[in-house]
């Protein structure tokens, strides 16, 4: 920390830090490739869309952006933070990647070590208070609410709470609240919970104490900041639970993944992008930039599905979220399902529930998603809602039939001789 | 490609499309759904590796000026990369407003001079093709040329073009422009190639002369003179001199198969927030045979249509054979058909737009407007429940109150 009198060059009053490093495993195949952060959503959004575009229409200016697992297709997309106005003498993107060369550098070791690591980034700005957000989450949230919240509250932290079904308690950190809001009891991913208020990874902490508690949990080998941080906090008695009413979804599983994209089709889910005042990357190569817009053709037939550009629509398109570049053949059926950039899909094919990644080629007359509802033997917990998905730069040859919760594997190619029918729950 | 510095006349101001370039130059009209016609020029000439460009525009240049920005959408930002507008300026005498293509040049003899290019390659901005430049650019080398004129064979002669008869090993033996008998199939595509010392000794002649077209007054001349040869360029090249012709250019886009994908057309990502704050086409309705752009919401049917950004088609609307600009909305149970309409326009519920009095020329450009199509200027509002007949053009500043317009028609 600075000491009296030192100069800063950028005074601000709150800075950012946005932890975009999550691997999401849980949903397998999808980031086995990139970063859960930067995973396609909405056609052509990426997740980290919803809290970079948060963070600029709430008028926050600096962010710091930890990145560590496959930074490459994150970093591209951020585009030195133009796309969300946040570039500028005074306004400000910056990637934090792991460092060498201080005491206290590493390989990020948690969410909390990540930041714990980056207090000199913070320390530049002389910030009151630091937000730290997630970038794995849709949901669009007035940071200024919660700034007002925890000023009213003399909070040292405030921990943002949504209420979540209490069977997914399990998948979350759980937090008990007074009538004042003041957190009284936290659980990391309880069995089961008489509250059901998740957290949402979104905290906005005064700076003094975020830096002195991580500077304590660093000495005692803590790295996180549900497990280690807000504990720790609440021996301080005021951190205190906003709890936000809005539309917010985790995302972290396939299925959670697949219905939020299928909430962009329904008006009434409360995911309305627009409304919300998104914005996303135009930069990264492939995306939007050189595409004409997308031709429907004459024997096809579009229902309520989002297309973006470039495609060439020739089939049917039901319930679907349609990326850049998709070329839906003569005959063929999409429906309820997601496809990722400049993914061919061949004449009189279906597609079925189903997501596939960018730059598939499906062959002509091929069947993926449909059959009996078995779980996928090898990913039981990943995929048992009748999903299948398809592996980036995939290669399925016409007339192979592919079932329910089945898993393509990236750049694999299935030829007719030995992958004919792939049953359902089949891993490939 | 260093030695070569680009030209491109984008000023033109056209009366033949009526309230389409009220409020714009033609090259800055929009086309194919997204692009704006210098998009292509301007695609061609990255494409090709040529990177220093002066636009000259004069009518109305704020579009322009803003579509084209810094330039970074065609990689014309850098050390020795850019693009420049250049617009007529006062000097100490001569200069005035441009007075001719060759005098937008002519005025800027100095801005080509600070190049010290060898060639200057003269492009209009007006014209819809893909090309690579620099096949041409060695073919004006390997003969020696003094300017060189690229020309595209139209079987359909008529008068609006230029027209060139090349004789064996690509000397240009005779140029005509306008003629109303042209001498052969081979039109001017406006594109020429100059070396740069022939071009400015070529440019201080005509200045003293009264006229000073390129096509008019400097190609007839310089044939006998000098070593000008006739370059031929096969491929798509489409143009929008005419309202029928602008309308017919954009259908190739849907019935020809024009395969703007491998064109790599690059436009201003950013203007209008075309792209990026706006979502996927969403669509719900009847589409067919049809372009639809980004932040279109249709719930409507759609046929042989192509539409801009944002456009909204309402319940049980019904657009047929139709190009609508961005951010028009077209209400509920409304019928249009052949219509082009310009941006943010609001077309009323239960409208019947086209589809009768196609047989009524338009009375007041008859010889512009005779094929059934009906123009909308920028920001037209048309009452519910009104009546358009076809052929009727109305300006942007028009106030639509009649229930019924007759076809043939001029609002202003």
């Amino acid at each position: 920390m600075r000491g009296p009198g030192e100069y800063v060059a950028m005074k601000k009053g709150l800075i950012a830090m946005l932890l975009a490093g999550g691997m999401g495993s849980r949903l397998n195949i999808l980031v086995s490739k990139r970063a859960k952060p930067a995973l396609p959503f909405g056609a052509i959004y990426r997740i980290i869309d919803f809290t970079l575009s948060n963070i600029a229409n709430s008028h926050i200016d600096v962010v710091g952006v930890l990145t560590q697992y496959k930074p490459l297709s994150l970093m591209e997309h951020l585009d030195g933070g133009t796309p969300w106005d946040l570039f500028g003498r005074t306004r400000l993107v910056e990637i934090l990647p792991p460092k060498t060369g201080e005491a206290s550098s590493d390989w990020y070791k948690g969410t909390s070590d990540a930041i714990y690591q980056n207090i000199g980034f913070i320390s530049d700005f002389a910030p009151e208070m630091v937000l730290v957000v997630s970038g794995d989450h849709i949901y669009s949230m007035d940071y200024n609410d919660l700034i007002a919240f925890h000023r009213d509250q003399k909070a040292l932290a405030t921990v943002c709470l949504v209420r979540v079904p209490s069977r997914d308690v399990q998948h979350f950190g759980i937090a008990e609240t007074d009538d004042m809001g003041r957190i009284v009891s936290w659980v990391e991913k309880p069995r089961s919970s008489k509250s059901n208020l998740a957290s949402m990874g979104v905290y906005l902490f005064n700076r003094d104490v975020l830096v002195k508690t991580l500077s304590g949990a660093a000495r005692r080998r803590g790295t996180d900041f549900a497990r280690d941080i807000i504990p720790a906090m609440m021996k301080q008695k005021r951190v205190f639970g906003y709890i936000f009413n809005g539309y917010w979804r985790d995302v972290g599983t396939i299925h959670s993944y697949w219905q939020a994209n299928m909430d962009m089709l329904q008006s009434s889910s409360g995911l309305d992008v627009k409304e919300w005042g998104i914005k996303t990357s135009l930069a990264a190569k492939g995306e939007i930039g050189d595409r004409p817009s997308t031709y429907i053709g004459r024997t096809s037939l579009v229902k309520n599905s989002l297309i973006a550009r470039g495609c060439v629509i020739e089939g049917e398109v039901r319930n679907s979220v349609i990326s850049p570049g998709v070329m839906v053949g003569k005959g063929a059926k999409i429906i309820d399902s997601i496809i990722f950039h400049d993914t061919v899909i061949g004449a009189r094919s279906l597609v079925q529930r189903s997501i596939i990644d960018k730059q598939v080629s499906v062959g002509s007359s091929v069947c993926i998603g449909s059959g009996e509802a078995i779980p996928n033997k090898k990913f039981l917990k990943h995929l048992s809602t009748g999903i299948s998905i398809v592996g980036k730069g995939a290669h399925i040859a016409s007339d192979i039939s592919i079932g329910t919760n089945c898993i393509i594997m990236p750049d694999r190619q299935l030829n007719t001789a030995r992958h004919k029918e792939v049953s359902s729950g089949s891993t490939v | 490609m260093s030695s070569v510095l680009a030209m491109v006349l984008a000023g033109g101001r056209v009366d033949e499309l009526l309230c389409l370039t009220e409020h714009r130059p033609k090259s800055a009209l929009p086309v194919f759904a997204t692009y704006r016609i210098i998009d292509f020029v301007l695609s061609n000439l990255m494409h090709s590796g040529i990177n220093n460009v002066g636009v000259l525009s004069q009518y109305r240049p704020y579009a322009l000026v803003r579509h084209i920005g810094t330039g970074e959408h065609w990689d014309f930002v850098g050390r020795s990369r850019n693009i420049r507008m250049l617009p007529p300026y006062r000097g100490f005498k001569a200069s005035d407003w441009y007075k001719g293509t060759a005098d937008a040049v002519y005025q800027n003899i100095s801005y080509i001079e600070g190049f010290k290019p060898q060639y200057v390659l003269i492009a209009s901005a007006d014209h819809i093709y893909r090309m690579d430049y620099r096949p041409f650019i060695k073919f004006h080398i390997e003969n020696n040329a003094d300017a060189t004129i690229s020309f595209t064979r139209r079987k359909s002669r008529s008068s609006r073009f230029g027209y060139g008869v090349i004789g064996r090993g690509g000397r240009l033996r005779n140029y005509q422009e306008k003629p109303s008998k042209p001498p052969s199939d081979w039109v001017s595509m406006t594109l020429y190639l100059f070396n740069c010392d022939f071009l400015i000794d070529v440019l201080n002649r005509n200045a003293k002369e009264e006229s000073h077209e390129f096509g008019r007054d400097i190609i007839p001349n310089i044939i006998s003179t000098a070593r000008v040869f006739g370059y031929k360029h096969e491929g798509y090249w489409a143009y929008a001199r005419t309202v029928d012709s602008y309308y017919n250019t954009n259908m190739d886009m849907i019935n020809s198969g024009t395969t703007l994908k491998d064109w790599q057309i690059r436009t201003n990502l950013l203007e209008r927030s075309a792209r990026a704050d706006r979502l996927p086409a969403y669509i719900n309705g009847d589409v067919v045979n049809s372009v639809v752009s980004e932040g279109c919401i249709v719930e409507g049917k759609v046929r042989n249509s192509i539409l801009s950004p944002g456009v909204i088609v309402q319940d049980n609307a019904e657009v047929v054979d139709s190009i609508i600009f961005h951010d028009t909305v077209i209400g509920k149970n409304t019928m249009m058909q052949k219509v082009i309409c310009d941006k943010d326009s609001r077309i009323g519920e239960g409208c019947s737009i086209g589809g009768f009095g196609k047989q009524t020329v338009s009375r007041e450009f008859g010889d512009l407007l005779h094929s059934g199509i009906i123009l909308f200027g920028r920001n037209t509002v048309v009452p519910d429940k009104t009546r358009i007949g076809a052929n009727t053009t109305v300006y942007s500043s028009a106030r639509i109150s009649a229930r019924c317009v007759d076809p043939g028609s001029t609002l202003r």
